[in-house]
């Protein structure tokens, strides 16, 4: 009796859930929750939940909660207290795995489902097989801890409850602010392709974080704690075919076409706008996203390297010098642009068709200014 | 003389025939004399998973309290250089963890020790005093008001499970795991299913373990082998387990399906069936006996 | 018939040089006997979780029971088949059975752990355990041996039945209860004389059945299902050889001429018998394709061979060759290796075979248990020199007889 009522719960506790979705959006075999081949309104014969990565919605981080105290399972004499569980700063350093169901593994479209949930509570159950409530908070903290920590000790965790106040451990939980230190990112990565005569890939990572302004989540997918806290683990080289062995760089760049893009005969240097098109954009341009000039999609070319180009509005008596950061003096002023900017050059000013000595930058044309 | 002396060996020959059947007569409460060996269809059992389980020995902290047996601080149960050693269950612990190097995924494979609970026990079997019994609700359990300390017990044990207290001149304990028969008599778990954070052991009806592992096996092929120990080895355990490796790896005995006690009882059963065999051979002796007896006696005349 | 019938108490002298040495032994044996008994089964022994049973077990019991066969086999052929030419033998043989058994007993005491409660086996039963069937055969076998020493006793006192003072009273009545017990014992010795060959037959067979539910934690080379038969057909094979060589070592003992027709006659069935052993050994082990076993160079497959090749293969020559079973240099050296072969036999079954799956050091005897062992067989022989001194055992050959054996059927005269 027990049983059938544990699995109608389920049931309606499922169709529930699905209510919110229409059927026809969900992109997944009806086998995948149906038992049957025509499940109806009345059977609808859905399975238990399994441990498969469910349909997924995504959260942002701030939507959960920012720390939970896991006390449902309190009992009077226990070993060790509580846990605070800092949900926030595990959601954020999930972003970077795959997200909620890395622990929601259960996650229907609309909401998130709470491990209690699903999960009893007693160790005496009908249902054996899914672990009880205290089996799985363990497993999903455990299973990640023990990959990066061998420290498997309770304490990690939670505080004992001694006896005694002299003995009483009173090592800090974690905390809401504390959340993963600063990763160090590798500046360079070479990738030798061990073929070819261009076999040299020359990945410059800062390139992609500060110049690309890429989120880490934008490459890193799907990752656990494991690869990076690898300690003492062994991973297997794993035979990738050529498609995946260049899945990360596809997404942004072409990599069917033009290898010799990226693969070259030697290590290169990093990503330079004034090497590679003659532009400098380090003085006045720094702080701009490559996309607020290069605005056509998938592409970066076709860009001239003329200031009209983009600051129609810089006309011969109408710029205001100021913007190169340059007053000019009362004599300069007057004069045209021409007479200093030869052949349309706005770098570097000429000073001979005026002056016998003098020389810029020795000899400013007024004042600099900040 | 000699009709009459023929007359009195063959009244008493027949009289211990009477009385020898009279005892085969009675085997059936013989047969109640033996120990119980009750396989209930709702009887318990567990199901390790070595996948699971952390190697956090918490299990074998609270065995021993459980048992009052000095269990030490629970903080010295993190000391991991036990691990140096392969341990077994003595009159110390009842049950041990052991870790296993793991080439496949790198990660250390912890696997619990302890008696396995057999569904027909080589123990129950061998036990001179019956002092093992298998319980209805699965458990081999020992009678320390019946025990003689002859280690029979040990000689028999396919899982090599229960220990001596060799060290002891007076009272000495034959221990093994108990399945916790006094706690789930209390309706409580075993010490070590309570405890156990991860739920490595799952601690269910038999038939429905047996169900729930191959299922795990049906949904994760590439991490589990597909071998649930115990299912059917020597006539199927209470505790099963579960691994990625073969169980070879995990020290684990190969053993077949036939139960450990089948061909010695049979062979007993055999030379005792109904006591016919023994008082055939008492016959055939006699008839010999007469007849030479006879022989003699027509010799001398 | 004038038989050679003529057992009479030895006269000479108890002490001698040997018996000196063989006592000192002995009291070295019971010092460490004391010492288990103080401190525990571990205290001396080297045994383990692993090895739960040692040689007190694999020699002092298995090879004691399979050595004491001497008794049944010579009363199967002296009473039952009714060879009243073997009767010279039947009495020594019987002591012998009388003593190894008793000492079987105590040996199984003192190697269990709750040794004051050897006697549960006769409350708490368990029908299906085959140790429970070897104890209880072996409890009633001894209890027969001992009726069917008794009329030996009874005869020596009737009518020297002579308490002192107080006691003085109760000479008559004993006396009387003397009579009543040995005219009641010739009726019915025929019935245990039975009873002790069936009970042979059962717990000697039984011994072997008990490694066989050690499965495949035992050797290939040995663990196997017709394990029972193979110990009964061995403990037969032995049963001939120990009478010859005690009555051997008895007539040098006591200065006496050994009884060589008789002990010739006996070692005519004892090749045979070996024949059939071996014939039954190596039908097994082709059978069972263990012998692949042997090809391997290990403990084991050398422990086998010398069990084979120096048990049965030589001393079946030996008991096949007329010229030594009539020599007694010879015919004792074929004895002895029969024996050897049998204790090595039971030794391996027990220990050499018994390979638990974690054990992590093998088993070797420790001094405690070889001198605990050694001090039972030193007492064994130091009891059984004593008895004889005090009651017709041992026959004195060429002599008008005194009286005849005990156990004839007397109903039938």
């Amino acid at each position: 009796m027990k049983k059938i009522l544990f699995y109608l719960s389920i049931i309606l506790f499922s169709t529930a859930l699905y209510s919110q979705q229409k059927h026809s959006d969900i992109k997944v075999d009806c086998s995948f929750c149906h038992s049957c081949e025509n499940p109806t309104k009345n059977e609808p014969c859905i399975k238990d939940c399994p441990r498969h990565t469910m349909i997924t919605v995504h959260h942002s981080p701030s939507e959960g909660p920012l720390e939970i105290k896991i006390d449902i399972l309190k009992k009077e004499k226990d070993l060790y207290s509580p846990v605070i569980f800092s949900h926030r700063a595990h959601s954020e350093m999930s972003q970077m795995g795959g997200g909620c169901s890395m622990c929601h593994h259960y996650n229907p479209p609309g909401r998130v489902v709470a491990c209690k949930e699903c999960h009893d509570v007693n160790r005496q159950r009908a249902d054996l097989r899914k672990p009880d409530l205290n089996g799985a908070y363990h497993r999903q903290c455990i299973d990640c801890h023990k990959l990066w920590s061998d420290d498997k000790g309770c304490t990690y965790c939670h505080a004992k409850n001694s006896d005694s106040g002299k003995n009483k451990i009173t090592k800090t939980v974690p905390k809401k602010d504390r959340i993963h230190p600063e990763v160090i990112a590798p500046n360079k990565v070479v990738y030798n392709a061990k073929s070819g005569k261009n076999k040299f890939v020359t990945f410059y990572h800062n390139d992609h974080t500060n110049l690309f302004s890429l989120e880490c989540k934008d490459c890193h997918k799907d990752e656990s704690c494991v690869k990076c806290h690898a300690k003492e683990k062994i991973i297997k080289k794993q035979n990738k075919t050529l498609n995946q062995k260049h899945q990360l760089c596809s997404s942004c760049h072409d990599t069917a076409k033009n290898c010799n893009n990226c693969h070259m005969e030697k290590v290169t240097e990093g990503f330079n706008h004034k090497i590679k098109t003659g532009f400098d954009i380090s003085k006045f341009h720094a702080a701009l996203k490559c996309r607020d000039c290069h605005k056509k999609p998938k592409s970066f070319t076709g860009l001239k390297g003329t200031c009209s180009n983009c600051h129609q509005e810089f006309k011969a008596g109408t710029f205001d010098h100021r913007k190169a950061k340059l007053v000019l003096d009362e004599i300069h002023a007057e004069i045209d642009c021409s007479d200093c900017h030869t052949n349309a050059n706005y770098q570097k000013p000429t000073c001979e068709n005026c002056h016998d000595d003098k020389s810029f930058p020795a000899n400013l044309p007024g004042k600099k200014i900040k | 003389m000699a009709t009459q002396g023929r007359r009195d060996f063959l009244k008493s020959l027949s009289a211990i025939g009477i009385s020898t059947i009279g005892v085969a007569g009675i085997t059936p409460s013989i047969t109640k004399a033996s120990p119980e060996n009750i396989l209930s269809k709702d009887r318990m059992g567990v199901l390790v998973d070595t996948t699971v389980c952390i190697g956090c020995r918490k299990c074998e902290w609270a065995c021993k309290n459980a048992h009052d047996m000095p269990s030490g601080s629970i903080d010295d149960y993190e000391n991991e250089s036990v691990f140096d050693n392969k341990r077994r269950p003595d009159y110390s612990a009842l049950t041990v963890v052991n870790k296993y190097q793991n080439d496949k995924t790198g990660s250390p494979i912890n696997v619990k020790v302890q008696c396995m609970h057999c569904d027909q026990p080589a123990c129950v079997s061998a036990c001179i005093v019956g002092a093992f019994s298998k319980k209805e609700n699965g458990s081999v359990v020992w009678d320390e008001s019946k025990c003689i300390g002859c280690r029979y017990c040990m000689v028999a044990c396919p899982f090599q499970i229960p220990s001596f207290d060799y060290h002891k001149a007076l009272e000495p304990e034959i221990r093994k795991c108990d399945f916790c028969f006094d706690r789930t008599a209390e309706g409580k778990l075993p010490a070590c299913i309570e405890i156990c954070p991860v739920e490595a052991i799952t601690y269910g009806r038999r038939e429905d373990l047996v169900q729930v592992a191959q299922e795990k096996i049906k949904n994760y092929p590439e991490r589990y082998n597909n071998h649930i120990l115990g299912e059917t080895e020597v006539g199927g355990t209470s505790w099963m387990y579960m691994a990625g490796v073969d169980f070879k790896n995990l020290d684990f005995p190969t053993l077949g399906d036939k139960s450990a006690p089948g061909v010695s009882e049979s062979i007993q059963h055999g030379i005792f069936s109904y006591f016919v065999p023994p008082v055939a051979l008492y016959a055939l002796l006699g008839g010999v006996m007469w007849i030479s007896k006879n022989r003699d006696k027509k010799e001398e005349n | 018939m004038e038989m050679l019938m003529n057992p009479s108490q030895m006269t000479k002298k108890y002490f001698t040089p040997g018996v000196m040495l063989v006592s000192l032994i002995a009291l070295n044996g019971l010092i460490f006997l004391a010492l288990r008994l103080i401190f525990g089964v571990g205290a001396i022994t080297n045994l383990d979780n692993q090895h739960p049973w040692g040689i007190w077990i694999g020699i002092d019991v298995a090879a004691g029971v399979a050595l004491a066969a001497g008794g049944f086999t010579t009363a199967a052929l002296g009473h039952i088949m009714h060879r009243e030419e073997y009767e010279v033998v039947i009495r020594p043989a019987l002591l012998t059975a009388l003593l190894g058994y008793t000492f079987v007993a105590l040996s199984v005491a003192i190697d269990l752990g709750r040794w004051y409660s050897i006697w549960h086996p006769l409350i708490f039963w368990n029908g299906n355990s085959v140790l429970f069937e070897v104890g209880i055969c072996v409890m009633i076998y001894v209890s027969v041996l001992y009726i069917e020493f008794l009329p030996i006793v009874t005869k020596k006192f009737i009518g020297n039945v002579r308490f002192k003072g107080m006691l003085a009273k109760l000479n008559s009545p004993v006396d009387k209860l003397l009579r009543m017990l040995d005219r009641g014992l010739d009726k019915t010795m025929f019935i245990f004389i039975i009873a002790g060959v069936v009970l042979s037959c059962l717990h000697q067979s039984s011994l072997g059945t008990l490694m066989v539910i050690a499965g495949p934690k035992m050797h290939p080379l040995w663990q196997t299902p017709i394990l029972p038969l193979l110990f009964l057909i061995s403990a037969i094979c032995v049963g001939f050889p120990m009478v010859i060589m005690e009555s051997l070592i008895a007539s040098r003992s006591f200065k006496l001429k050994p009884e060589m027709h008789v002990l010739s006659k006996l070692g005519s069935y004892i090749g045979p018998m070996l024949g059939i052993y071996l014939a039954f050994k190596v039908i097994d082990i082709l059978i069972r394709e263990a012998f692949v076993y042997l090809m391997v160079l290990s403990t084991e497959s050398v422990m086998f061979s010398i069990e084979i090749i120096f048990g049965i293969i030589l001393p079946m020559r030996l008991f096949f060759s007329k010229v030594v079973r009539e020599s007694p240099l010879g015919i004792f050296i074929a004895s002895m290796l029969v024996i050897l072969g049998v204790v090595l036999n039971r030794l391996n079954n027990f220990i050499v075979a018994y390979n638990p799956p974690y054990a992590t050091t093998s088993y070797f005897p420790s001094i405690g248990e070889i001198s605990v062992t050694l001090g039972f067989v030193c007492i064994e022989v130091l009891m059984y020199r004593l008895i004889v001194k005090y009651f017709p055992i041992i026959s004195i050959p060429e002599k008008a007889g005194v009286f005849k054996t005990k156990y004839s059927i007397q109903g039938s005269k």
